[in-house]
């Protein structure tokens, strides 16, 4: 393999020591810093949920909790106890629809990316300069129009509602055909002399080179769902049909009392979870999306 | 035939949510919309919607100018910020992947409800700059013009940072495409590390300054704390307002971001003398290459 002897030319030429050394020091003086208030937002959502109420209005507000508890958890739990629905009815729907969303989003994605950058139909290039305008788009000015076409296809108050809508993602599948582009063609023409048909190729070469951007697309594509209210307050009627990210707002905002906001903070942790388990089991793959896009 | 086949779930899927509604919402702000107990009550009205945001909406073009204003002063902050980080990461130093993570774990935490409760609590200003009354020491000596984003710029700087983390990312892998023995190549000829970042690094980042412009304008204009978008938000559901004129708001907003989306694009994206330069670092490359072979 050339890349190999490449990788070995460059590593003789390259200035930078490989272990430690003293001149690493000043970069670690401006990078640590920095890295420690990107940590910001997650030290305050732990430390918010186990403050006292009397610490979480204390004024001037104060960053770090000094008195620990799990009053907050323990009033989220009643509060959901006495609801009508179950905690866990709600916990079900955000699953079902989450998994759904990222599943079904990669795969049509992929599928679409791959047709637009590797196969030629007629009409592709206008199809996919509409999915790039539409990248450009404010969301909320497609919201009621959508809420009208749910309302057609007569699938409000299913967990339809809650998937389709969120399954067209112009970015995802912009980000995937960018690179699938990067794919070499002497690759795809050579399964296809060994006799594979366009799906083989997408199935089994394709989809396996393209697996780092897959990752990207698949945070990108639960955080547009996990975090989504949209879908459960305008296409669903029953409460039933929502999900947890609903309840959970509306329970910062309905109860605006006191012991609401300490719940809220509460809550606010136990949302932020499955976010921050995707992204350590994704993270290495998402860090080499880009590493991988100097495919060469 | 084939692509067709493979295209039909997402075709089928933007028509239906994306395509469809954008063409529904375009009608809608040529009309008046009525929401009766009978359902929606439709009269076309030509331009009349668009002549009110122009001329008796008071407050959808101030926010739509001061949106661009601040967008105007906070991009160049985070291109740098971001341009700055991933050069740092793209050093030789130990732990680069627990960086790497670090940087763009904000972009994990900082979204949707989280984001909005954080911004509730105060907790994305800093501190320091109000104690020590910088605003005020702003207003009293820089023209107005320039005060109101120069102080939007200081209270949202954390929230800008905690943008960074895509930029970083983007700008981290256009700098691992450049080759190293050009630094090599400059140092030997006597060149500083400064006049290789001007000579070397920019003129090859520009293509990936120009996405990182075009993503943090659309990040900004999109993210869920827009003061634009929040005003068309609630105009919709104004019955004084109406989803017409909303609509025809939303379509004012996403044209002018489409605008300064081609601007961006216009002034960074296009340099004929840079062009030349990165022409030379590429011939550089090849020949670079041709001699390792």
């Amino acid at each position: 393999m050339p890349k190999k002897k490449r990788k070995k030319a460059r590593s003789a030429v390259t200035i930078n020591p490989a272990g430690f050394e003293l001149g690493q020091l000043k970069i670690y003086a401006y990078i640590v810093p920095l890295a420690l208030f990107m940590l910001l937002p997650i030290v305050y959502i732990f430390n918010n949920a186990f403050k006292p109420l009397s610490e979480l209005f204390a004024f001037p507000p104060r960053f770090f909790v000094s008195r620990p508890t799990l009053d907050n958890f323990a009033s989220l739990a009643k509060t959901t106890r006495q609801m009508v629905t179950g905690l866990s009815r709600y916990i079900f729907n955000s699953a079902l629809v989450t998994l759904a969303v990222v599943v079904f989003t990669i795969i049509i994605s992929s599928m679409a990316g791959y047709a637009f950058s590797k196969l030629k139909f007629k009409g592709k290039n206008a199809l996919f300069e509409v999915n790039t305008l539409a990248l450009m788009f404010v969301p909320v000015a497609v919201m009621i129009p959508r809420y009208l076409v749910i309302d057609r296809l007569g699938i409000s108050d299913t967990y339809f509602a809650h998937i389709l809508p969120l399954l067209a993602m112009p970015v995802g599948m912009f980000l995937l055909k960018q690179f699938i582009d990067q794919v070499p063609d002497e690759l795809i023409e050579a399964a296809k002399v060994d006799g594979a048909g366009p799906f083989r190729i997408y199935a089994k070469v394709v989809i396996p080179l393209v697996l780092p951007a897959l990752a990207t697309v698949a945070i990108l594509a639960f955080q547009g769902v996990w975090g989504n209210i949209e879908t459960s307050s305008l296409f669903t009627t029953k409460d039933s049909m929502r999900t947890l990210t609903f309840f959970m707002n509306t329970l910062v905002s309905a109860n605006a009392s006191v012991a609401g906001q300490g719940m809220a903070a509460a809550g606010m942790l136990v949302m932020f979870v499955p976010n921050i388990i995707l992204f350590i089991i994704l993270q290495s793959k998402v860090m080499n999306t880009m590493a991988y896009s100097g495919m060469k | 035939m084939k692509g067709w086949l493979f295209t039909l779930p997402w075709t089928l899927g933007f028509c239906a949510f994306f395509a469809y509604p954008l063409a529904q919402s375009a009608l809608y702000g040529f009309s008046n919309i009525r929401l009766t107990a009978a359902g929606r009550k439709i009269s076309p009205v030509g331009w009349d919607n668009y002549a009110y945001i122009f001329q008796r909406d008071i407050y959808f073009m101030e926010r739509l100018r001061d949106f661009f204003v601040n967008t105007l002063f906070s991009l160049p902050v985070l291109l740098v910020f971001s341009l700055m980080i991933a050069m740092m990461i793209n050093q030789k130093i130990k732990c680069k992947g627990l960086f790497r993570a670090l940087f763009f774990l904000p972009v994990v935490v900082v979204s949707g409800p989280v984001l909005n409760m954080i911004i509730s609590e105060g907790a994305a200003s800093i501190p320091i700059i109000e104690q020590y009354g910088i605003y005020g020491l702003i207003e009293n000596f820089v023209p107005s013009m320039i005060a109101a984003p120069l102080t939007y710029l200081f209270s949202q700087l954390v929230m800008i940072l905690w943008y960074s983390g895509v930029p970083i990312l983007i700008f981290l892998a256009g700098l691992q495409k450049i080759d190293r023995s050009l630094y090599e190549a400059a140092l030997i000829d006597g060149a500083s590390a400064w006049v290789a970042f001007w000579k070397i690094t920019l003129p090859a980042m520009r293509g990936m300054i120009v996405i990182n412009a075009v993503y943090c304008i659309v990040f900004l204009a999109s993210s869920e704390i827009n003061e634009v978008i929040a005003l068309i938000r609630s105009a919709m559901l104004d019955p004084n307002i109406g989803y017409g004129i909303a609509s025809a708001m939303a379509w004012v907003y996403s044209l002018s971001v489409a605008l300064a989306i081609g601007l961006a694009w216009f002034l960074l994206g296009r340099a004929p003398k840079e062009r030349a330069t990165h022409a030379v670092i590429l011939l550089q490359r090849r020949g670079l290459d041709a001699i390792r072979r």
